[in-house]
């Protein structure tokens, strides 16, 4: 589904340049459910970005379902994430003065779709969140506001979700359900590439990518 | 509501008191500049009014200050200058001349009254066609000693057609024969009286501080001036046009300054306005990156903001029309204090065009002031922004 060759990104920090990927061979296949695992600053959020079309290597190539996306404008870029990629992030990145719904239906507004108050209904009742739905950001607990955000980065119906360190701000008990609704998904057919700290999750991932150094290990 | 319309509201509402603010302070701009173009507008018409409201094609007067002149045209005002006897009969020779009547004006004390009377010596004969608009309660003057008041006059000392008035110095009894129907102008404080009775009481027989002139044919204006003024010395003219350009000169210096005052308040509140979408835009620069990594393009994004900008000039507009709209009365009852001479009637006045066309105004610099915080926010890295 998506291949990586022989990716290598180089960005500079203050005086310093850093080499987070180097040389990067790697597929995610249709359908897997891959956890990747590394210590900080090994080039995993990179990663994530350059498979996600956030960001573009500064050598080697992205295939997406075979099509190299090198050269790609940002516009092109930008409707390739809309309508392929879900993304979630650790820190949820939820519009605080909107609703449950409303959050939940943003990314259709970027593809000039009126929201689907079935779709919404029916993705608030996948997360648990049926009941919360005109509720603020602010009135949620963290593992609402992150399954919140899984409602969102599904609401466009991708094709792989990223998800960057979902579980990193809940606690346990939240961890488990948001693993639980990803590990659902990817069993309803959804491929999803995680970033984790957490050792148990990444376990029960199909597959696991351990970076070090900018290296994928074999 | 659209849903990126929704969410621009809801950005705005995110920190209310800062947009509320910024709302005021562009309101208050358009507030000032919609009441210096409503005044502007009020008090050309209103001079226009007035001076057509006199009958008369121009005015011979002694020579002397042209805004003395045209406080004598507009307000009757009391000048201690008089024509040479002989003017008269000038003007009255001259060619393409219908109508030239003397006219005294001066101030008398009526001790039955209390008052000082303004007293408007003419030709009443003559009232009709200096005064074509006039209505009249009861009939113009017919002799010497009969007397035609303004509504304010009547109004104010309760005097009705038939009622005496005495002057000090003057045999007999004076009879109101009629009012004036209230014109809004300074035509409703005069006491309009024959001027041969006004040279006698004042003793300036022969005396006018002015005479009106009508033309058979107003084309031939200028001729007839020149004419007149080659002939006759010590004279001066006025069209009723130079007399409103006189008006309007003193009266647009204020104007400028107070259309300055407002233009530099607009600036003031733009600035403010692209401070405040700045602020707003950096400080969503990490939800910025996220709509842009789930697939917000940057026209979106730049739309967003630009949506924000416009709501913001929108209704701080509204605010400063409904500001203005509240205040004018206010607002007018300052200027008249302030101005040297204002026309009668309503200068402020709510014209929906008008108050549109400052809204409309007020949000295209405040959507000038958004492009660069929009072109900012559009710029945005997604990477950079969620990394934070």
């Amino acid at each position: 589904m998506i291949r990586l060759q022989k990716v290598e990104k180089i960005y500079r920090r203050g005086a310093e340049t850093v080499r987070a990927l180097r040389g990067v061979d790697l597929e995610i296949h249709s359908g897997e459910f891959a956890a990747v695992t590394g210590p900080s600053g090994a080039g995993k959020t990179t990663l994530l970005h350059i498979v996600g079309c956030l960001d573009t290597p500064g050598r080697g190539e992205v295939l997406f379902d075979g099509v190299s996306v090198d050269g790609w404008t940002d516009k092109k870029l930008t409707r390739l994430r809309r309508e392929k990629i879900g993304f979630v992030f650790q820190q949820f990145y939820l519009i605080p003065g909107l609703s449950v719904a409303d959050n939940i239906a943003l990314p259709l507004l970027f593809r000039k779709q009126k929201p689907d108050k079935d779709r919404i209904a029916t993705l608030a009742r996948m997360v648990g969140l049926e009941n919360r739905t005109r509720h603020v950001p602010a009135a949620l607990s963290g593992g609402e506001m992150q399954r919140t955000a899984i409602a969102r980065a599904l609401v466009n119906r991708p094709e792989i979700i990223l998800a960057d360190e979902p579980t990193g701000n809940l606690d346990s008990k939240n961890s488990e359900k948001i693993f639980d609704i990803l590990k659902g998904l990817n069993r309803s057919g959804l491929t999803v590439l995680m970033i984790t700290h957490n050792a148990n999750l990444a376990a029960r991932a199909d597959r696991i990518i351990r970076i070090k150094d900018g290296m994928v290990e074999a | 509501m659209s849903g990126l319309m929704k969410l621009a509201v809801q950005n705005l509402f995110r920190h209310r008191t800062r947009s509320l603010l910024t709302m005021l302070g562009i309101g208050a701009a358009v507030a000032v500049l919609f009441s210096v173009l409503s005044f502007n507008r009020g008090f050309e018409a209103g001079l226009e009014r007035e001076l057509k409201g006199t009958g008369l094609h121009f005015m011979v007067v002694p020579s002397g200050c042209a805004h003395e002149v045209a406080a004598l045209v507009l307000h009757g005002a009391v000048i201690p200058k008089f024509l040479e006897a002989g003017v008269i009969d000038d003007v009255n020779r001259a060619e393409g001349v219908s109508l030239a009547t003397p006219i005294l004006v001066a101030q008398m004390p009526n001790p039955q009254g209390g008052r000082i009377d303004l007293i408007y010596g003419v030709e009443t004969a003559m009232l009709p066609d200096i005064k074509p608009d006039w209505e009249i309660t009861g009939a113009y003057p017919a002799a010497a000693n009969e007397l035609l008041l303004g509504y304010n006059v009547a109004l104010h000392n309760g005097i009705t057609p038939g009622d005496g008035i005495r002057y000090p110095g003057v045999e007999g009894v004076f009879t109101v024969t009629g009012i004036v129907a209230q014109t809004g102008s300074q035509d409703d404080a005069f006491i309009y009286m024959d001027i041969r009775e006004a040279q006698a009481i004042l003793q300036h027989p022969g005396g006018a501080t002015a005479v009106g002139v009508k033309l058979t044919d107003p084309v031939r204006m200028q001729e007839v001036i020149e004419g007149l003024e080659s002939r006759v010395p010590g004279i001066q003219i006025v069209t009723m046009g130079q007399v409103m350009n006189s008006v309007s000169t003193v009266a647009a210096s204020a104007r400028s300054l107070s259309l300055a005052v407002a233009l530099v308040a607009l600036i003031i509140g733009t600035v403010g306005v692209m401070n405040a979408i700045l602020m707003a835009v950096f400080e969503r620069t990490q939800e910025i990156g996220m709509m842009r990594a789930i697939g917000a393009s940057r026209w979106d994004i730049f739309r967003i903001i630009l949506k924000e900008t416009a709501l913001l000039t929108m209704v701080g507009g509204i605010a400063g029309i409904l500001i203005a709209a509240a205040g004018s009365t206010l607002i007018e009852g300052f200027v008249r204090r302030v101005m040297p001479y204002m026309p009668t009637g309503e200068m402020l006045r709510f014209e929906p065009l008008l108050a549109m066309g400052c809204v409309l105004f007020a949000m295209t610099i405040g959507l000038l002031a958004g492009f660069y915080p929009a072109w900012k926010a559009s710029r945005i890295n997604p990477i950079e922004a969620i990394k934070g």
